[in-house]
């Protein structure tokens, strides 16, 4: 049998009276996953999981869930981690990545085994099979179309695991099938740290597990942020043993981490990068305030076309499932990114796809929603674009409201507002008061 | 045939136009907003807006009569940026605009 995390449990099992996961508030030591691993390897062999397999992992941060991942890439095995958040895709999801196992964890940690009438037969699943290498799918976001899955080799994904860097006890925000998830878990566990599972995400929550189990790192979504500074939550609760928040998956409105920054001046602000393609890059915020960010690291090179970032790495997925390969001849990935540069230093605008063209001139939504969200009475706001004959495009914006106003009203305050913070062409011809929130599963706004 | 009565009357569109036009000049320039009135150039050598202006200006008219009138027509589009004499010229012209699409609706 291979023993493709050897390095990972008997660093484990180095730390295994200390807690490794809190899970409805209870905790589990390292001793206790590492045995629980044991348990899920004899499952495997029971019930005849071969390597090279693939399995869909249903869950949340528990214990089974936990040591089963663990379980299942020493195993070989090709995981595809599959969440509540992505239920709406579920068939979808299982069908693309040819599912042919799926062990479900329940809320209460109790799991069924199920195995599918299919058969993996893709070419790049074979070619992975070839290298004997465990393996991971992840289902990009799919803002723009369909999802496109990720197929990883896991070995590439958990090199950078090896070298030791800070011990902490975080909370598991992300969700287990998106890249950032799995980051924050294999890092966390690979340093001796404190996995901190929440059953929901809103502030509420996130801030009592904060202050109940001493959370140091909360890794989150500038949407979570915002949400947190509207909730005032963090007034009913003791957040002073964070040190480290740390922010990704969507543009960061610079109102929002202003006024973080200002309310938390002990705690660091951190932008992360990454893509389902690629793995998490390591990044340095320039300070808690700046969007300006270094991203990098060993393992990747990075280059800026055309105001686009491209990013080449060694941990990159080895294709999609189901869409041709990205990679040009020479492995480089273009994130449709478009960034600003200042030296060694970037700032991230926004999706290509999302620019808005008025009248010629680009328009990036996040700057607009930024300048919106400082308005009073606003609780959060996604701008995007909508075609119109005389400029090409107008910008529109969907705004949440604190308190009911006329949107004649709010429009008319909304243009003094935006006058003096912003060009006309990138002031909101549209409005539309929307009582819904504007966000997913992931905590990222939806600009649809 | 029978005669439905107009869900607004052409006074009314005026009236929304203007207030759309004093509210769009106040978020440009809210020292000099000049004297309006139905003749009130929209576009052209004597015109009070730019294009970005004209622009909100007609999306604001498109708001106002769907919230108070729930009248949900499109302004700007491919029909009324080829007519002869453009619906944008001046209040006046955009509001008979409004009227024959109303009509229309109704027909």
């Amino acid at each position: 049998m291979h023993q493709h995390i050897q390095w990972l449990t008997s660093r484990m099992a180095a730390w295994s009276a200390q807690p490794c996961l809190i899970w409805r508030d209870r905790a589990t030591t390292y001793g206790e996953i590492l045995e629980r691993v044991s348990f899920w390897r004899a499952f495997l062999d029971e019930h005849q999981i071969a390597p090279g397999e693939m399995v869909t992992l249903d869950g949340d941060y528990s214990p089974a869930t936990v040591s089963l991942l663990l379980a299942l890439i020493d195993r070989g095995a090709i995981v595809v981690p599959l969440t509540k958040a992505a239920e709406a895709h579920r068939e979808e999801f299982l069908e693309v990545a040819q599912v042919e196992s799926i062990i479900s964890v329940d809320e209460h940690d109790r799991w069924t085994f199920t195995r599918t009438p299919r058969r993996a037969d893709s070419p790049l699943i074979e070619a992975l099979r070839q290298t004997g290498d465990p393996g991971l799918v992840l289902f990009s976001s799919g803002s723009t179309g369909k999802s496109k899955a990720a197929l990883h080799n896991f070995t590439h994904l958990l090199d950078k695991f090896k070298v030791t860097r800070q011990q902490m006890r975080t909370i598991t925000f992300l969700l287990l099938d998106h890249i950032g998830g799995i980051n924050t878990l294999l890092y966390t566990l690979s340093n001796g740290g404190v996995v901190i599972s929440i059953q929901e995400r809103d502030p509420e929550i996130v801030c009592r597990a904060v202050a109940m189990h001493k959370a140091e790192m909360l890794p989150t979504s500038p949407t979570f942020v915002n949400l947190l500074l509207m909730s005032h939550a963090y007034e009913r609760y003791d957040l002073s043993s964070l040190k480290l928040i740390t922010y990704g998956t969507e543009v960061m409105p610079a109102s929002t981490l202003t006024r973080m920054h200002a309310l938390f001046p002990a705690i660091k602000l951190q932008q992360t990068y990454g893509l389902s393609e690629l793995g998490i890059l390591r990044s340095k915020s320039k300070d808690s305030g700046s969007l300006w960010v270094k991203v990098g690291g060993e393992g990747f090179e990075t280059k800026i076309v055309d105001g686009i970032l491209w990013i080449k790495a060694h941990s990159a997925m080895l294709g999609y499932l189901n869409a041709p390969s990205p990679f040009d001849a020479e492995g480089w990935f273009n994130t449709n990114d478009m960034v600003e540069v200042d030296g060694e230093y970037i700032r991230i605008l926004g999706r290509k796809s999302e620019i808005i063209n008025v009248g010629g001139q680009k328009v990036y939504p996040a700057e607009v929603e930024s300048v919106l969200l400082q308005m009073d009475n606003v609780a959060d706001a996604v701008v995007l674009g909508e075609p119109h004959p005389i400029t090409g495009n107008i910008v529109t914006a969907r705004v949440n409201l604190m308190e009911p106003e006329p949107a004649s009203a709010f429009r008319q305050r909304m243009r003094a507002f935006c006058r003096e913070r912003l060009a006309s062409y990138k002031a909101p011809v549209k409005v539309e008061i929307v009582d819904a929130e504007q966000f997913n599963a992931r905590y990222k706004r939806v600009r649809r | 045939m029978e005669i439905t009565q107009q869900a607004v009357s052409r006074q009314q569109v005026v009236e929304i136009i203007l207030a759309a036009l004093q509210d769009v000049l106040e978020g440009v320039a809210p020292e000099e907003t000049p004297a309006l009135d139905e003749n009130t150039r929209l576009i052209g050598r004597s015109a009070v807006l730019d294009s970005m202006g004209l622009v909100t200006l007609i999306v604001e008219t498109e708001q106002r009569l769907e919230a108070d009138y729930d009248i949900v027509i499109m302004l700007a589009d491919d029909r009324a940026m080829s007519q002869t004499r453009s619906p944008f010229l001046s209040i006046s012209a955009l509001a008979d605009y409004v009227m024959q699409l109303v009509a229309e609706q109704g027909a």
